[in-house]
């Protein structure tokens, strides 16, 4: 009995234990008092643990603005990425099947479109519209509904709304506007929350887009930051990891808020229509 | 539902599509502004002198030639396949092993299978800060325990295998996605295949080889080809946080270069044609993926 | 008010859904149309809701031309085969979804769902999603989101076929009388010949996107308009013997007889009279409350007797058949009815 209860989770276990590692070292790190001495022997845990490095980080640097910064990008993204994606995954699912499956094929081959292609030329798009040096430029993505993954998640789900509901819909005078709103949008309450969890996480984590697009330190969001911490402070180590632990710890709770979408049966839980 | 001729086109109103294409269209302008035309002003880029402010010039095949005689570019080159070549693999084993291991139900299984994901989900700056310290020859825990337990603690970020070795590393941890796909992929293998193969006396390690690997296989394929764009892509954040492509070139992967001749010394036209170097070798390495797979008749 | 095809036509390509149709159904009409699948009796409905443009000819509701109308200006109401319920809404807010996208007075709204409910029964199940209600109560809350309009026409396509055949038969009558109380024009779409010859004021009955006979159940069962109807209607179906052979008939025709038309002759033990089949018994079909005998004759023809329940005929016994002449339909090769 004992034994295949062990057999069963200690593997597992390891394996957890594993990928969980980062995530307590960096916190333990976090919690190391500022400027020791290179260790001499094994010191993983922290002998006395203290919340100074947190004290000193906003004292240091602007912490405040780039969180701001990166709240301001990340639920303007999320916003309109849902909307985008949403509205394109609709107006795919009211297309006849042959146009619908060229737009599926479209869009597949548009995330084979490598990011490195258009970061210098991208830059020069936000220069002629005025949105370089500016959080918008943070935001565009979203309105390519930041990966044409989220757009075929949507698709997954609207496609399964039966055609019926929709007639039934449209028999009763609902608008096609008013069928995506009332129809098809409660019925991928799921879906919703996936994109939105994944999409926060993109723009959350973003470092790339900032380093390419802004200039000025007042509009750094937080991984650009770090970045400028890590330049200024290079082996003050516990605030180094005092800042990972901030920048990590908002996607990982969004994360666990809908981890049961992705770990459990994704295809299926994106098209469960009820409530 | 089963009635009617040609019921399957029937089936959608004849009025939809007109209101179909306003649903797609900030999609689609979002698209054409942020994805198609920079990649074809990139294209165009590659044969001028452009240097993000001035010039522009038609310079035809200039570029190529320099491009051929680059060193750097060369030492790039290789630094991005030695790249794929151990991260790809690694990511693809780890991802399939922790899934298949994860996948089975057990009590509390998915709150193992939410700590396996969780690396992924940390930012690229976060990760790297804590690479930055977790191998560090003098502060970082990594070589703390190497020592105590009698093994060489190498200098990693500033020797050039160890420093393609760190990246590597980092990114081995964020392999949630391939994790989740796989994962679904197995748990819709029916439990009945299982149970027939174990009435004949097949054990798990056979089970493996001839149900699971097999049902798998195209996803595998698929993951394999998608993380090989994928790592060629994004070695860019490790390598700019954790060793600014260096030492000795040794992490000058492609993209890293890409961005410095772009932002670094101006050159967006030349950087636009390693772009282009970039995509075309790419599109080599997912070619000779899909030509083996045939060979091996993976796939039907 | 009526409802009527004029000359409709409708085809996706190459393919013709519905040719020439016409057809006009009586005010306060049931009327049941009926066809194998792929017939182009859903088509038919789905041109008559608006679902589906014709690709030429008209439709009318009394002398109102409705064939651009879009469907909600139609004043039809549709029950789906699937039902079409919303599952993200109680049975309550599916009733209501029309008022509610057409802004209704709510009051209105509240008090006429109330109503709806009440009279199919289903006031108690009103705060429950449709996963939360059997088959048979799902059915009656679609109806009642069509009833809740108070259409001028209620279009059914097929709305039984998830039910059991329990369930399935009480609905009929149901439906029967829930359209004799309204008094609205209804046009039930189904594959099931008994469901229509049961249901329907009159039938139409269309196969391959034309339509073969319209009528009242009597007469599409009677008098079939051609070969295609005569052998859709009724199970078994009728007896139909190319040339005429044991039946009797000249070359170049079909003739037909209906199972019950074909009487067992105790009687006759001895020779055979003259206008008398001779057959031996290969199947006995006992259905309860009758059995039908197939039998095989003597030049190889094979036909259906329906006779009394517990037949006392088993597998190889000698039969005597009489055809009641008057019941004898004789087509042309081609498929009309000659006489």
């Amino acid at each position: 009995m004992l034994r295949t209860v062990l057999r069963r989770h200690v593997p597992a276990v390891l394996v957890a234990a594993f990928f969980l590692l980062p995530l307590l070292v960096m916190v333990s790190g976090s919690l190391r008092p500022a400027g020791l001495a290179p260790p001499t022997g094994l010191d993983v845990v922290p002998s006395a643990p203290t919340l100074e490095a947190y004290r000193r980080l906003p004292e240091l640097v602007p912490l405040g603005t780039w969180l701001l910064n990166s709240g301001i990008v990340v639920s303007l993204a999320v916003l309109v990425t849902v909307l985008v994606a949403s509205w394109a995954a609709f107006g795919m699912r009211l297309l006849p099947k042959r146009p619908r499956r060229i737009a599926v094929l479209v869009t597949l081959g548009l995330l084979l479109v490598p990011v490195t292609a258009v970061w210098t030329t991208r830059f020069q798009v936000f220069d002629t519209v005025g949105l370089t040096d500016s959080l918008l430029a943070l935001v565009a993505p979203a309105l390519a509904a930041t990966t044409p993954f989220y757009v075929l998640i949507y698709l997954w789900s609207f496609t399964g709304v039966p055609d019926t509901q929709l007639e039934a819909g449209r028999l009763e005078g609902a608008s096609v506007w008013r069928l995506w709103r009332s129809v098809a949008m409660p019925q991928a309450r799921l879906a919703t929350l996936a994109v939105a969890v994944l999409a926060f996480s993109v723009y959350w984590s973003n470092f790339i887009d900032p380093l390419l697009y802004i200039d000025s330190p007042s509009r750094y969001t937080l991984p650009l930051g770090l970045r400028l911490l890590q330049l200024l402070n290079p082996t003050d180590f516990p605030l180094l990891m005092a800042g990972a632990v901030i920048a990590t710890l908002p996607p990982v709770l969004v994360f666990l808020l809908a981890q049961r979408i992705f770990l459990d049966d994704p295809l299926r839980s994106l098209r469960q229509g009820r409530r | 539902m089963s009635d009617s001729v040609g019921v399957e086109r029937a089936r959608t109103p004849r009025s939809a599509p007109r209101s179909a294409w306003l649903f797609l269209l900030p999609y689609a302008v979002g698209t054409l502004l942020l994805v198609l035309l920079p990649a074809v002003l990139t294209l165009r880029y590659a044969f001028t002198d452009f240097t993000g402010l001035s010039g522009g010039r038609f310079t035809g095949l200039d570029n190529l030639r320099r491009l051929v005689d680059d060193p750097f570019f060369a030492a790039s080159l290789r630094a991005s396949a030695f790249h794929v070549a151990m991260a790809v693999p690694l990511r693809l084993v780890a991802a399939v092993g922790v899934a298949l291991l994860l996948a089975a139900p057990r009590r509390g299984g998915r709150w193992y299978r939410v700590a396996a994901y969780l690396p992924t989900v940390v930012p690229d700056i976060a990760l790297a800060l804590l690479f930055l310290w977790v191998l560090n020859p003098v502060y970082g825990p990594l070589n703390q325990v190497l020592g105590a337990v009698g093994l060489p603690e190498p200098a990693w970020l500033s020797s050039p295998w160890g420093a393609r070795v760190g990246v590597v590393m980092m990114l081995a941890f964020p392999i949630g996605e391939a994790f989740v796909v796989v994962l679904a992929t197995r748990r819709a293998i029916s439990p009945r295949l299982y149970e027939a193969a174990a009435l004949e006396g097949i054990g798990p390690a056979r089970q493996l080889r001839h149900i699971t690997l097999p049902i798998l296989a195209p996803v595998l394929v698929l993951l394999a080809v998608r993380d090989t764009v994928l790592m060629l892509q994004a070695s860019f954040v490790p390598a700019y946080l954790l060793t600014d492509g260096g030492p000795a070139r040794a992490t000058l992967y492609l993209p890293v270069y890409i961005y410095d001749q772009a932002f670094e010394f101006l050159g967006f036209g030349y950087s636009a044609m390693v772009t282009l170097a970039l995509i075309g070798f790419t599109l080599v390495l997912v070619a000779a993926q899909v030509l083996l797979v045939r060979r091996w008749r993976v796939l039907r | 008010m009526t409802l009527r095809f004029e000359r409709v036509s409708k085809s996706y390509g190459d393919v013709e859904a519905l040719v020439d149709l016409e057809l006009t159904v009586a005010d306060g009409e049931l009327l049941a149309v009926v066809g194998p699948s792929g017939c182009g009796k859903s088509t038919a409905l789905r041109v008559l809701a608006g679902l589906e443009t014709p690709s030429s000819g008209r439709v009318l509701i009394g002398d109102r031309d409705i064939t651009g109308l879009p469907p909600h200006r139609r004043d039809v109401a549709m029950v789906f085969q699937d039902l079409a319920l919303f599952p993200h809404l109680t049975a309550r807010q599916n009733i209501a979804f029309g008022p509610r996208v057409r802004r209704e007075a709510s009051d209105e709204a509240v008090r006429r769902t109330a109503a709806v409910a009440e009279r199919l029964g289903i006031d108690g199940l009103l705060d429950r999603y449709p996963d939360q209600l059997s088959g048979g109560q799902r059915q009656r809350v679609a109806l009642a989101r069509a009833m809740v309009r108070a259409p001028t026409a209620y279009l059914m396509d097929e709305p039984l076929s998830d039910l059991d055949a329990q369930l399935r038969a009480t609905a009929r009558t149901e439906i029967v009388e829930l359209h004799r109380s309204i008094g609205a024009i209804t046009v039930y779409v189904t594959h099931d010949q008994a469901e229509a010859m049961t249901m329907g004021d009159r039938i139409a009955v269309l196969a391959e996107g034309r339509l073969q006979q319209v009528g009242t159940p009597a007469q599409v069962y009677d008098e079939p308009a051609n070969l295609f109807v005569a052998g859709f209607l009724g199970s078994p179906p009728m007896n139909l013997v190319p040339g005429g052979g044991v039946l009797g008939g000249e070359p170049g025709t079909v003739v037909g007889v209906r199972p019950e038309d074909l009487h067992l002759d105790p009687s006759s033990t001895g020779d055979v009279p003259a206008g008398r089949i001779e057959a031996e018994v290969g199947v006995v079909e006992s259905l309860g409350s009758e059995t039908v005998l197939l039998v095989r004759c003597r030049d190889a023809t094979r036909l259906a007797v329906r006779t009394v329940p517990r037949s006392p005929y088993r597998p190889g016994d000698r039969v005597v058949l009489a055809v009641d002449e008057s019941r004898r339909h004789v087509f042309h090769e081609a498929g009309d009815r000659s006489r």
